[in-house]
């Protein structure tokens, strides 16, 4: 086997009682863009101080090309960040800003002048050099400290949630820029944020934190199509949960009994072979409605609600029971029309797009 | 506003006019020595019958006044320096630091603000006299320090919490030592909250006379000291004129001190 480009290994870190990190694991491919995506408090931005040096792991170890970075100091280790915070350096201009990486490594003026120069033409910010920090906007000073970081050819570039103080408009903007940047010089990038389109929009590969664990690793498509378990599906994509009961899980696929006696069968599983209550995954898109049962697995459902959001329609429909399932159709698609709410009728989905889990405990 | 100036009627007169006395009761003794300085008259008549600046001359030509001068600017300018280096370091400890008794840490630092200063003034001369630098050019400095210390840490370390860390954290990424970056990013940033540290220390210093009291040695006194020891003695236009220059000094590092903090909030 091929030495990881990157390899966080086994890494667990504790405050006092608190676990911010678990067991992460993870391997990177040289020029992966990998985020970390996960709510609050999930242990993103604590893996990324660990591999920044800021803060030492209680186990585990980080390899670059098969050699651990603890032993080296932070200063030392030639990786590339940009923060959360805006932390360009207030008393120097854009250029030396960018130029301050090649100082502190005494690298010649010419060739200092040269690489400034390129970063900045890179991170589109020609005609800025003299600006000062405190003249520019969240979104400038951002793509400085992203060609502060770049200057020196790190191998490795960190961001923790570096967009998340700008608003929605510019941070799509500089997304591009990002995906722009990673493909023009081939780095390899750790991104964090909690915002799942963000990562949806950027990665190769997402890891999703939750609890200071990696729950699942996987391509953008991967994680909406088979989550590993309720709470990647659940942040991962917009999704309805229906509690029912096993009567047979085995070989990864599993039958399932709802509340008012509705059979379904074949539903892929996900987890260890669970036993009594299960809950039945579905994505919005992924649901027709129906007049009469059809082929594929249906339930009878009675309409609560009809939202036209332009370019969708979103549907509520609610069980027998009481759960609520979201729906949603193009605008102006034949299912939609002529329905009302109160309207008894039938979802129906495709056997493999549903998914089932064994209930949390509460 | 509570108090809304502009509604108070002809009380805004009568509040303009205690203003002024005020103001006046405080400047008026500052002139008048300044006026008196550049009076002709022997026994500081006022106002003077004549102008003339032969008290100056006098001043400058004595070489006991300018030793005193001397003297006083260089123990202030050293405690301005240690002051800014100790309440620099210290400021990084009573701020970034997460040991426990940091509160009271900071509060032993800002303790000779509140003591009374002759019971300081008593302690430190007991010990350097134990220490043998009663008298000296060193014990001088380190018994304003102790009373410039607090001053300083107070501007710094209120600097310092203005300042965001991932701004040091940056650095050190960047491939600055810990060191290199607290020097090269953190103080420049900080740079107000130094040079009024640095102001403020040596003005303390400068116009300080009950610590100076103690210390001083016939052969080693500063301005004020030298003010106040010739006043017992004979009632000379000189003092007036020493005063003079004391107030030149330290109205200079004030308006200093004002064009600095004008400068940071732009
Ligand atoms: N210096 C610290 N001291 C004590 N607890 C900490 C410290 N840093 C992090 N934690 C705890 O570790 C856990 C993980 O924190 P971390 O900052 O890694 O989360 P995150 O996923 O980055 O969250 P966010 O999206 O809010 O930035 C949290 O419970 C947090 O309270
Ligand atoms: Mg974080």
């Amino acid at each position: 086997m091929t030495t990881p480009f990157l390899h966080i290994n086994g890494i667990r870190k504790t405050f006092g009682d608190v676990v911010a990190t678990d067991h992460v694991e993870l391997k990177i491919a040289e020029g992966e863009f990998m985020t970390f995506l996960g709510p609050s408090g999930s242990g993103k931005s604590t893996t990324l101080y660990i591999l920044a040096g800021f803060q030492e792991p209680t186990a585990g170890d980080i390899l670059l090309r098969g050699k651990t970075l603890l032993k080296t100091p932070s200063h030392k280790r030639n990786i590339g960040m940009v923060f959360q915070r805006y932390t360009l350096f207030p008393h120097l201009s854009v250029g030396e800003n960018v130029a301050f990486p090649l100082r502190v490594r005494r690298t010649p003026a010419d060739e200092v002048q040269r690489r400034v120069k390129r970063a900045l033409e890179l991170a589109r910010l020609q005609g800025f050099e003299d600006r000062m920090p405190a003249n520019m906007s969240g979104g400038q000073q951002q793509r400085v400290a992203l060609a502060r970081a770049l200057v020196y050819d790190p191998p490795v570039l960190l961001m923790d949630e570096p967009l998340s103080a700008l608003d929605k408009k510019l941070r799509e903007e500089i997304q591009h820029e990002i995906r722009r940047i990673h493909q023009e010089t081939g780095v390899t990038i750790l991104y964090v944020t909690h915002d799942q389109e963000e990562a949806l929009r950027l990665s190769d590969r997402i890891a999703v934190f939750n609890k200071g664990r990696i729950e699942q690793v996987g391509t953008g498509p991967q994680l909406y199509n088979s989550p590993a378990s309720h709470f990647v599906a659940d942040f991962v994509g917009d999704s309805a949960f229906l509690t029912a009961e096993f009567t047979r899980a085995s070989g990864g696929t599993a039958d399932l009994r709802f509340a008012d006696g509705t059979e379904v069968r074949g539903v892929p599983l996900h987890g260890a072979d669970p036993k009594g209550r299960a809950e039945l995954m579905l994505r919005p898109e992924r649901i027709r409605l129906v007049p009469q049962p059809g082929a594929g697995p249906s339930l009878p459902v009675t309409i609560a609600d009809i939202t036209f959001l332009g370019n969708v329609t979103s549907i509520l429909a609610r069980t027998s029971w009481g759960e609520e399932v979201g729906i949603r159709l193009p605008f102006g698609h034949p299912m939609a029309s002529g329905l009302a709410p109160g309207a008894q009728t039938q979802i129906e989905w495709d056997a493999a797009s549903a998914h089932a889990f064994a209930a949390r405990a509460h | 506003m509570l108090l809304n100036f502009h509604m108070l009627g002809w009380w805004r007169w009568a509040l303009g006019a205690v203003c002024a006395l005020v103001a006046a009761f405080l400047l008026l003794p500052i002139l008048f020595i300044i006026a008196l300085s550049f009076g002709d008259s022997r026994w500081l008549i006022f106002p003077p019958p004549g102008w003339t600046l032969k008290w100056y001359e006098e001043l400058f030509s004595d070489p006991r006044w300018l030793d005193a001068a001397f003297t006083s600017f260089k123990v202030a300018a050293v405690v301005a320096v240690l002051s800014v280096i100790l309440g620099f370091l210290a400021s990084m400890a009573l701020v970034r630091g997460t040991f426990r008794g940091r509160a009271f840490l900071r509060g032993f630092f800002l303790m000779p603000m509140v003591m009374p200063v002759v019971v300081l003034a008593i302690a430190l001369y007991a010990t350097f006299l134990w220490l043998g630098i009663a008298g000296t050019f060193v014990g001088f400095v380190l018994a304003h320090l102790v009373i410039a210390l607090p001053f300083a840490i107070i501007a710094i370390s209120g600097a310092l919490e203005g300042f965001d860390k991932s701004i040091e954290d940056a650095a050190i990424l960047c491939g600055a030592s810990p060191w290199e970056a607290r020097l090269r990013v953190t103080l420049p940033s900080i740079k107000h909250g130094l040079f009024s540290a640095a102001i403020f220390s040596f003005l303390i210093s400068w116009d300080e006379v009950v610590l100076a009291i103690f210390m001083a040695s016939p052969r080693l006194q500063t301005l004020p000291i030298k003010v106040w020891g010739t006043l017992r003695q004979d009632l000379s236009p000189v003092i007036a004129a020493a005063s003079t220059l004391l107030i030149a000094l330290t109205v200079a590092l004030m308006v200093l001190a004002a064009f600095t903090r004008k400068g940071k909030k732009q």
